[in-house]
């Protein structure tokens, strides 16, 4: 099955017509997008600037992390969820797309990184003054995700 | 000449500058200063809205009131100061079309609206904060406040989104 026959299911469905009839539909869905990207990145922010030792630094990474890493995982999830209902009513103008296509590279990249090494580095900050190691983390993890959203925006503007 | 008709003449001259047509024009700084404008809802939206869930005792429990507020501040403020220089520039790249979207006018309403609500909060449960800072629960009208302003800026996000369509 080639991806053109996959977006073909998505173009053929009566279900998805929903979607791409209505005018309100992608202005809503993309609204959602964009909380889900504030409490994600909210999130990010929150627990970078303690990394890197420029913010936040009375509280404790454990309570930190208690309180905002599950505000960012569903961010995630909402982020991904409308990101998804955005692209599968026209899948094939955005796969064609460089600025679409550079943003699931980095997405990918980022999600990676996320749940890799940076989290690793969130569960190893204990100490009172922050590792350097732990702080360029923490400054690529902000670089990374900050790309995403660059590309992201950019998806309206490139070919 | 009447007010509105007034501020159309000023805005058609202000997108008309060359400040504005320069950035209209170049390919790819337009949307990186919206993309700007929007990241840095994670450093002043992402921050305040943990002061607006410690106040509603849904984030932060166990800690001062006054210690989540003195935290986040720091970077909320820039945050804000970014977004706001750059929703300046962004407005003044599309002033007539800005000025005549009804989303954005509810968005400039909503804004001046957080903005009242913040000083309201400032001004009347800000100098008394020691009396609750550690309890458990504030008093309501806080949580009222709390409240409002994470309604507020949910829907200037919204609104911020949706006016890029034509409805």
């Amino acid at each position: 099955m080639s991806l053109d026959q996959v977006w073909a299911l998505s173009y053929n469905s009566k279900t998805i017509d929903i979607l791409r009839n209505s005018k309100y539909a992608i202005p809503l869905i993309q609204s959602v997008h964009l909380l889900g990207i504030t409490m994600l990145l909210g999130s990010l922010v929150i627990l970078s600037l303690r990394l890197l030792g420029l913010g936040l630094k009375e509280f404790s990474m454990r309570t930190l992390v208690a309180q905002v890493w599950r505000w960012g995982l569903w961010g995630l999830g909402i982020t991904v969820g409308s990101g998804l209902l955005v692209f599968i009513p026209d899948p094939s103008r955005y796969a064609a797309n460089t600025a679409f296509r550079l943003k699931m590279v980095l997405l990918v990249g980022a999600v990676l990184y996320q749940f890799v090494l940076f989290r690793k580095a969130v569960r190893s900050e204990t100490a009172e003054r922050p590792s350097r190691r732990n702080a360029i983390i923490a400054g690529l993890a902000l670089t990374l995700w900050f790309m995403v959203g660059w590309a992201g925006r950019a998806i309206g503007f490139l070919g | 000449m009447p007010f509105q008709a007034q501020l159309q003449v000023w805005f058609h001259w202000l997108q008309n500058t060359p400040f504005a047509t320069n950035i209209r024009q170049a390919d790819l700084l337009f949307p990186l200063i919206e993309g700007t404008h929007i990241l840095a809802l994670s450093f002043s939206v992402g921050l305040i809205v943990m002061l607006d869930l410690r106040l509603l005792s849904l984030a932060f429990r166990g800690e001062a009131v006054s210690k989540v507020m003195h935290q986040v501040m720091p970077w909320a403020l820039p945050g804000f100061a970014v977004m706001f220089v750059s929703g300046i520039v962004l407005f003044i790249t599309q002033a007539e079309k800005a000025y005549s979207n009804t989303f954005f006018r509810f968005k400039i309403l909503f804004l001046i609206l957080a903005g009242l609500n913040a000083l309201f909060y400032q001004l009347k449960f800000y100098p008394h904060m020691k009396e609750w800072d550690t309890a458990p629960s504030v008093p309501g009208g806080a949580r009222l406040t709390a409240g409002l302003s994470l309604f507020l800026w949910v829907a200037i996000i919204a609104l911020g989104r949706t006016m890029a369509y034509e409805l």
